[in-house]
């Protein structure tokens, strides 16, 4: 829609074909750019679709719609659209039960379909302790539909996820990380159920209690489990990116729920992320990244060569996008104990993650077409049957963290745009807070 | 479990935008030159190839100019490319767009 409106605003009709349960999402993307009243014709081809028959039948039953979008006379409407109120939602919405507020959540389509903690004034004022940044302050507008998210935004879903107020100053940098790139607001309404991983770095992560060990992206952690989720209803309530309305994930993704882990720094043999990215170690940092999935192998074998064997052999010829690799800190040692610095791991994955010769023609498939389309610089070149391609917009393929607990289990993140990397700013008073909530952690009993 | 809760929107406020209406459309599309927009999603091309030629067989006079955008969206993520799309727009009586979603 973006480019349909961009050719509207340059004296050109335009029309464009949009699938036909993905009018809702065609509508949002049209009103957030400011033309509600664009002109697309329903047809209905599933996104990707590949079948040439499926599709000549679709567009030729609504070819008359196509040539009447661009020959139909505009309605008044559509030349000058009425102006919108505008969105000032009443500061208190509603009065009521734990179990009345969270049924008036729900049926807003405001929660995650979890339970919420209803915020009221007195524990958002609790939750902007956690900031210097007074509430009104405007930390960014969120595409598509520009919500403002200020700091009592946050600060309201925060609580509404079960944050603490030391998780703050992450959830401020964290939506300076969904602004940064507008493919993000792509990412969280695709077909392709991308979900946000975020990754914390530097002093803030043992101060917040986020975990960096065994499970650390399992349910269980305060930090983990409402850091991501508080982030996940920002998206929703501030950028306005609803299930079937803008977000159109196919499948689906469980990492929409929450998916958060800091680095394993301590027991890390290199350099921690965010100081890769540019940031110093005593730092602390956010980062984002949007896979479409997360893959576990046990290695072929513990030792440096099992363990790259098994990177490069799980990379699939067609897949798309960023590729990260999760290292334990077992795996991390096996590998800078035989001599591999991070760099090294990442330009040998690189070098090596290869389609394998008579890889489509085995498949019955014509190996003339490029199958990554996520990767734009894989045909017509020299590197053609290369993988990860470094390319202007991504010029790292192949990321490696180091994170979890002793062990050999291996993860891969499979697809989305480069990780995005945000320093976190500490409030003043960041010491008293870390004294106060340090102490929230589980205590299990044994038996 | 009785007590009552006096809770804050978590709906972000957001400022109207102004609106734009339409180009104005066309008489005919007989002997007019409309542009194929075509993104990176697989379907977008096998769309634009049916319409293509259904274009073509009711208007024979009728002229189409291909652009192939190397992402969703040229106007949104391709900003070296701006000035390339402009100058095709330029060339143009109307789009058709393929966005294969």
């Amino acid at each position: 829609m973006y480019d349909a409106i961009f050719i509207e605003e340059h004296d050109t009709p335009s029309v464009t074909f949009v699938f036909e349960h993905f009018q809702n999402d065609a509508m949002s993307a049209a009103s957030s750019r400011g033309m509600p009243v664009i002109r697309f014709v329903p047809e209905a081809i599933v996104s990707e679709c590949t079948v040439e028959e499926t599709i000549d039948k679709a567009i030729t039953a609504v070819f008359d719609g196509v040539v009447a979008a661009l020959t139909k006379p505009l309605t008044a409407e559509e030349k000058s659209p009425k102006p919108r109120e505008p969105e000032n939602p009443p500061r208190i919405v509603f009065k009521g039960s734990l179990e009345e507020v969270n049924r008036f959540f729900y049926q807003r389509g405001w929660t995650d379909g979890l339970p919420v903690i209803p915020p009221t004034e007195a524990d958002v004022a609790e939750m902007l302790t956690g900031t210097d940044l007074p509430p009104d302050h405007l930390v960014e507008k969120l595409e598509p539909r520009l919500g403002k998210a200020t700091v009592e935004m946050i600060a309201v879903n925060a609580v509404m996820a079960g944050c603490l107020p030391t998780y703050m100053p992450v959830l401020i940098a964290g939506v300076h990380a969904l602004a940064d790139n507008p493919v993000c607001g792509m990412m969280a309404a695709s077909t392709g159920s991308f979900s946000p991983f975020w990754l914390i770095n530097g002093p803030v992560a043992k101060d917040a209690n986020i975990r960096s060990t065994y499970g650390a992206t399992s349910p269980g952690d305060i930090a983990n489990a409402s850091i991501g989720r508080a982030l996940g209803l920002i998206t929703k309530n501030g950028r306005g990116i609803r299930k079937q309305i803008e977000d159109m994930g196919v499948l689906g993704n469980p990492g929409k729920y929450t998916w958060v882990a800091a680095e394993n720094e301590e027991n890390s043999p290199w350099e921690p992320f965010h100081v890769d990215q540019g940031l110093k170690k005593e730092d602390s940092a956010i980062t984002l990244m949007f896979p479409q999935s997360f893959q576990q192998m046990m290695p072929f074998g513990t030792d440096d060569k099992g363990l790259l064997a098994t990177i490069v052999g799980s990379i699939v010829p067609a897949r798309m996008g960023s590729f990260g690799v999760l290292l334990t800190p077992t795996n991390a040692a096996s590998l800078a104990d035989a001599g591999w610095s991070k760099k090294a791991v990442m330009d040998y994955i690189v070098k090596n993650a290869v389609v394998p010769d008579g890889y489509y023609k085995r498949l019955g498939l014509d190996d003339s077409k490029p199958f990554d389309r996520g990767n734009v610089v894989i045909t017509g070149t020299a590197d053609k049957g290369v993988i990860l391609v470094p390319s202007p917009r991504d010029s790292e393929p192949a990321r490696v963290f180091v994170f979890g607990g002793f062990g050999s289990w291996m993860g891969f993140l499979q697809g989305g745009p480069p990780p995005i990397t945000r320093k976190i700013e500490l409030p003043k008073n960041w010491a008293q807070l870390v004294k106060k909530y340090k102490n929230v952690v589980p205590n299990y009993l044994r038996y | 479990m009785n007590e009552s809760y006096e809770v804050l929107s978590p709906w972000a406020a957001a400022d109207p935008k102004p609106l734009n209406g339409l180009s104005p459309r066309l008489d005919d599309l007989a002997g007019k030159k409309i542009g194929l927009l075509c993104n990176n999603k697989r379907a977008a091309p096998l769309i634009l190839d049916v319409t293509e030629r259904l274009l073509k067989e009711r208007y024979p006079t009728v002229q189409t100019s291909t652009f192939d955008a190397r992402t969703f969206s040229v106007s949104a993520l391709e900003p070296d490319r701006k000035q390339e799309f402009e100058d095709w727009i330029k060339g143009l009586d109307a789009v058709i767009a393929s966005v294969g979603d």
